[in-house]
């Protein structure tokens, strides 16, 4: 990483604090670099470790300033600096270590109302679940039955005068053998099943058409009522 | 370095480093001399410079120096008060700690 990518990457990093302290900032550390001189710039860049580390302290500082004033005419405020300032146990050098802690105090505040947001549907679930989860379960049984019952009615009506069809067919048959041994019989069983036939035949047909025309608007209109509680959800 | 250099401590510091120049010094210069005195990030020093500038403890001017705009850090009469209370401070902290050291006298 050189000068140009550790500033841009700076700057991109403060794009969310305000503009007049990204300005400062980019100043300071402009005046850094050229005030190093060009044969310490690896140097720098090392030393500040990366525009990210540069950035969080950056920030955490412009989180801290608000919520308490640093100085008073008091001075040092005795009682909240003594925690702050209590060494870690560990002997390692971690710099200065008031930053974490004001970080970490800022971005509690948008995450407890997170938090109380999945609790209120949380409970709501916990109290609604009894009654709401069987009345789902009740809605989504009834509709796929009348969409089940809808189905099989058109596909009953096509069974139906497939079935006429079929039976005019062997009634047909039927009279052609009886017709030699009884005449009368044998003619009235072929004229009717030449007439089951024909109106098992025109039946079958105008079924199968009528399903062709009535179940795409069927699945349509199934579609449509599924997807208007998400419709009315996204406008509300 | 075991010690903890607390945010009053640094400020503390930091303003003395920069009252050392009547006519101001400027941030490299800065984190120089305060990083012979004490251990500490280069990247920790802008924030606490910034928060001094806020405080009115420190103000800032721009000057032309090698053809370019450089800024200049200056220690303002709140700053030289608040550098004054925290040499007191920390003068009555460290003879505390060293009787405590040096056999058990109370301060």
């Amino acid at each position: 990483m050189n000068r140009i990518e550790f500033m841009t990457e700076l700057a991109a990093l403060l794009q969310d604090v305000p503009e007049e302290e990204r300005r400062d900032a980019m100043q300071f550390y402009n005046d850094y670099f050229d005030d190093a001189g060009e044969d310490k710039e690896g140097e720098v860049i090392s030393e500040l470790e990366s525009p990210r580390k540069v950035a969080e302290k950056i920030k955490a500082d412009i989180l801290g300033q608000q919520p308490e004033k640093e100085y008073t005419e008091a001075g040092c405020q005795e009682n909240s600096r003594t925690e702050k300032d209590m060494p870690v146990k560990d002997y390692s050098y971690q710099g200065y270590q008031y930053e974490s802690d004001v970080h970490n105090d800022e971005e509690k505040k948008p995450w407890s109302s997170n938090i109380l947001k999945v609790l209120l549907i949380i409970g709501i679930i916990l109290v609604g679940a009894p009654v709401i989860i069987p009345c789902a379960v009740a809605i989504v049984l009834v509709a796929a039955a009348c969409i089940a019952a809808l189905f099989m009615f058109f596909f009953a009506i096509v069974i139906g005068f497939g079935a006429a069809a079929i039976v005019g067919v062997v009634l047909v048959c039927a009279g052609l053998i009886a017709i030699i041994p009884e005449l009368a019989v044998g003619l009235a069983l072929i004229g009717t099943g030449l007439i089951l036939g024909v109106v098992g035949t025109i039946g079958t047909v105008a079924g199968v058409k009528l399903c062709i025309v009535v179940l795409p608007g069927i699945c349509r209109g199934i579609v449509w009522i599924f997807r208007w509680p998400f419709q009315r959800k996204a406008v509300a | 370095m075991v010690f903890n250099t607390g945010a009053a401590l640094l400020d503390a510091i930091v303003l003395a480093v920069v009252s050392r120049d009547k006519e101001g010094t400027y941030g490299y210069k800065i984190t120089q001399d305060v990083r012979k005195a004490i251990e500490v990030s280069e990247s920790t020093l802008y924030p606490v410079l910034r928060r001094l500038q806020k405080d009115d403890c420190l103000e800032v001017y721009d000057r032309q120096f090698d053809g370019r705009n450089r800024r200049y850090y200056k220690v303002t009469e709140k700053g030289t008060a608040q550098l004054e209370l925290y040499e007191t401070e920390w003068r009555s902290y460290s003879s505390r700690i060293n009787g405590l050291f040096e056999g058990g006298e109370s301060a």
